[in-house]
């Protein structure tokens, strides 16, 4: 069966991923428009310098003030921001890429021909996958060509022969090398992206589990009445304080009212709010929303936590199975009691069947978290796992 | 090889030691194509013929050394030595021969060092053999100039401009990833250590469910033990046939339950592989937060929780959350009333019994870590009016 290591990630992050992306993604392309735009400079002086004509020297320079306007108007529209950018993104990889070649094409020299390695830079610093793609196939493919089809242009003055098989060599060894480098730091990049998205909705969900425990444990649930009478009472003490008229009741009623009417209910009863404005004052109910009590926990735990630069880069942050140094005994006996745990009844987690485990430990990155050959074992054994639990927990 | 690429495919879960090894394994693979290169290519060289068959046979040798050094895991050295092995074949070609090729090695030695993503490193390395190429040039550049070409003048100008330009936009994206890179880090750590913190109040809470209702926790019970040191030995038996000793481990693990760790790995009079195992065990005893208990949490999130994402998911910001002056207030004032009234704090016997008091909510409020929370003007409304926040909610 083949392994899909996505197949139990919680189904939020694609999308916070996207946010968190988009922002570095807007500062990225006005680096790399930067970048294009000194480019652009440096050209426009040795065209100058060289007499190229009026015509080259027009047509070079349209090409970039093409690309900025086309950059300038995906960056400007709001509308879905996100697409846009990555459209912007490809299209400036092309574009610069069309340039160099046409560079190349006009003048023929191997110096010119260096500056396809200069645009590969460039695109690197967007630091995206199918970026990458396009600028590894772009450089490979334009570059094989003209050292096949255009040789004349390696021939240097002092020596005629000149080497395409090498250079051709070479160039292969240059775009493997850093298609591994661009293919390795990418996947470590969108890694980060989704163990940082990963965490954030987890701190979500382990909130929830931490009220569902706590409501297991105390056998009661937050007096919501008690807060909508005090929340009643401080406003009205609050309106006089500053001399107004009680602005906050109406508002405080609609918590109220928000547990048991609908949503049209609500607005046919409160006629002066909107659907937004309701929705908006519905983070703050308590009866059956848990926004509020997040926000409350969160802000209670996250007074005085420091994170050190070696913690930053410490190993030791990712949870796991498998630490680098641990002793073999150690990495079975906790990876076993794991599972042990996950066959086990708990308050907020019921005993799973062996092929959910078995599934979500091959179709998950906890497959990851595990050391490779124990793992390995787990899977290709895990009736006889199954049948030792059963016996030792038989009747429990 | 299949393992190799396994790696690269699986980069993404390696350590960062792990992942400059496999690094220094794929560079390897390249300077001993270039190594190996250099054999043919030595009739275009200018060197000495014993300069010819020596100065390769260096260069294998520096290529067995990086990769002994891999073999022992001191991977950084393994990663200096391949730099080297890059550099000195760059000087090697292009001092010797004044072909087109060898200018091509300067970018080589550029992508490797960047390959390796350590800026100090290519700040020192990549810098000198950038400098070197552009000293190259100033001085053979006629040598590389084209048929095609105006002149030496424009030519060794549009390959400095190239070199130097290469050079700076990859030490822009070094700085660049470098710096998401940290910020990311950074906040996924802090996350880490508050996400800690609730798991941690979930394990308290599920102990006192058990001592309230005389409940033994699983670590002592004996099914349990035999059931985990069944399965271990089970899976040591793919490893050694010897059962013993892992029995034995399995016995200290469930004995280190209800002993004060830290004491037994500070105590110098206990074996040093006892304090070995303590160190290691302590990562997954049951009975604390440890990344056992973490995992095993939020093994359990994968079941809860299954709401639409929305933009406000993520956000604890009262300021973002609400646009409205009337319900900033009005959150600003449930937020004081729940930390006033629902527990969120250890008592000094350890169980999460304890509510702030207005003082101590107060010192939270004017914090500068709650500007996360609450903005400026948040916290000078409820300082104006904190004798109203404390008599009324």
């Amino acid at each position: 069966m083949k392994q899909n290591t996505n197949k139990y990630q919680y189904p939020q992050l694609e999308k916070y991923k996207e946010s968190l992306e988009l922002a570095h993604l807007k500062s990225k392309t006005l680096i790399v428009n930067t970048i294009v735009f000194i480019f652009a400079g440096v050209i426009l002086y040795f065209l100058i310098e060289l007499d190229t004509g009026i015509s080259v020297i027009l047509s070079t320079m349209t090409m970039f003030i093409v690309l900025f306007i086309i950059n300038f108007a995906f960056y400007s529209y709001d509308e879905d921001l996100y697409n846009n950018l990555k459209i912007a993104m490809y299209i400036n990889t092309l574009g610069v890429y069309s340039i160099a070649i046409t560079l190349i094409l006009r003048f023929q020299t191997p110096s010119i021909f260096t500056s396809l390695f200069l645009v590969y830079a460039i695109i690197s610093i967007y630091q995206d996958f199918k970026a990458m793609m396009i600028s590894n196939f772009a450089l490979f493919f334009t570059g094989s060509i003209l050292i096949i089809r255009y040789p004349d242009i390696f021939k240097l003055i002092g020596n005629e022969d000149s080497q395409t098989f090498f250079i051709l060599v070479f160039l292969i060894a240059f775009v493997l090398l850093l298609s591994l480098s661009s293919y390795i730091l990418i996947k470590r990049k969108t890694f980060f992206y989704n163990q940082l998205a990963k965490i954030k909705e987890s701190e979500v969900r382990n909130m929830e589990l931490l009220l569902e425990i706590q409501k297991i444990n105390t056998n009661k649930d937050l007096d919501s009445e008690e807060y909508y009478s005090s929340l009643i009472k401080f406003s009205k003490e609050l309106s006089k304080k500053i001399g107004i008229s009680n602005i906050f009741d109406r508002k405080i009623n609609i918590l109220r009212d928000s547990s048991v009417l609908t949503m049209q209910e609500i607005l046919e009863k409160y006629p002066e709010y909107n659907n937004e404005e309701i929705l908006d004052l519905m983070n703050m109910e308590l009866e059956i929303n848990n926004k509020m009590r997040k926000i409350g926990i969160k802000s209670s735990q996250s007074y005085g936590i420091k994170v050190t630069r070696k913690e930053i880069f410490s190993e030791s942050q990712f949870k796991s199975f498998n630490h680098q140094g641990d002793n073999k005994y150690v990495m079975i006996i906790a990876f076993v009691t794991f599972y042990c745990l996950l066959k086990i009844d708990k308050p907020y987690l019921k005993e799973l069947d062996e092929e959910k485990i078995k599934d979500i430990l091959y179709n998950s990155e906890y497959f990851h978290r595990i050391d490779r050959d124990i793992i390995n074992i787990y899977l290709e054994n895990n009736e006889v796992f199954d049948a030792i639990v059963k016996d030792h927990l038989e009747g429990k | 090889m299949k393992t190799m690429i396994n790696r690269i495919r699986n980069s993404e879960f390696l350590t960062f030691n792990e992942v400059l090894r496999l690094k220094v394994a794929i560079v390897t693979i390249f300077l001993f194509i270039f190594v190996t290169l250099s054999i043919p290519l030595s009739s275009n060289n200018t060197f000495a013929s014993d300069v010819d068959i020596f100065i390769p046979i260096g260069f294998a040798l520096l290529l067995i050394l990086t990769m002994f050094l891999t073999l022992i895991n001191l991977n950084r050295w393994a990663m200096h030595f391949s730099i080297y092995t890059i550099l000195g074949i760059t000087i090697f070609y292009v001092g010797g021969s004044n072909y087109f090729y060898g200018y091509i090695l300067f970018f080589v030695s550029l992508t490797v060092i960047i390959f390796y993503q350590d800026i100090i490193t290519y700040l020192i390395f990549g810098g000198g053999i950038t400098v070197y190429g552009i000293y190259y040039i100033i001085e053979n550049g006629e040598a590389i100039v084209g048929v095609n070409s105006t002149g030496v003048e424009f030519s060794s100008l549009t390959y400095q401009a190239i070199l130097i330009g290469f050079y700076v936009v990859f030490l822009i994206q070094f700085i660049v990833s470098d710096n998401i890179y940290e910020k990311m880090n950074n906040e996924w750590v802090r996350m880490n250590k508050v996400l800690e913190k609730y798991q941690s109040f979930s394990l308290q809470y599920l102990k006192e469910h058990l001592e309230d209702n005389e409940i033994d926790p699983l670590y002592k019970n004996i099914k349990f033990q035999q059931l985990v040191s069944e399965l271990s030995v089970f899976i040591n038996e793919f490893f050694e046939e010897d059962a013993d000793k892992i029995v034995e481990v399995v016995e200290f693990y469930f004995f280190l339950h209800d002993q004060e760790v830290n004491q037994i790995i500070i105590d110098k009079e206990l074996p040093l592989v006892t304090r070995k195992y303590a160190v290691e065990l302590q990562k997954y005893l049951i009975n604390s937060r440890s990344e056992l208990v973490s995992i095993l949490f939020d093994f359990a999130t994968l079941f809860k929780s299954d709401k639409q994402f929305q933009d406000t998911r993520y956000e604890y910001s009262l300021e973002k959350l609400f646009n409205n002056k009337i319900d900033k207030l009005l959150s600003l004032a449930i937020l004081y009333k729940y930390l006033k009234t629902e527990v969120t704090q250890y008592d000094r016997w350890g169980k999460v019994a304890r509510v702030l008091t207005h003082e101590e909510i107060t010192e939270l409020l004017v914090s500068k870590e709650f500007r996360e929370f609450i903005s400026f003007e948040q916290v000078n409304f409820y300082l104006d009016n904190k004798e109203l926040f404390e008599m009324h909610l």
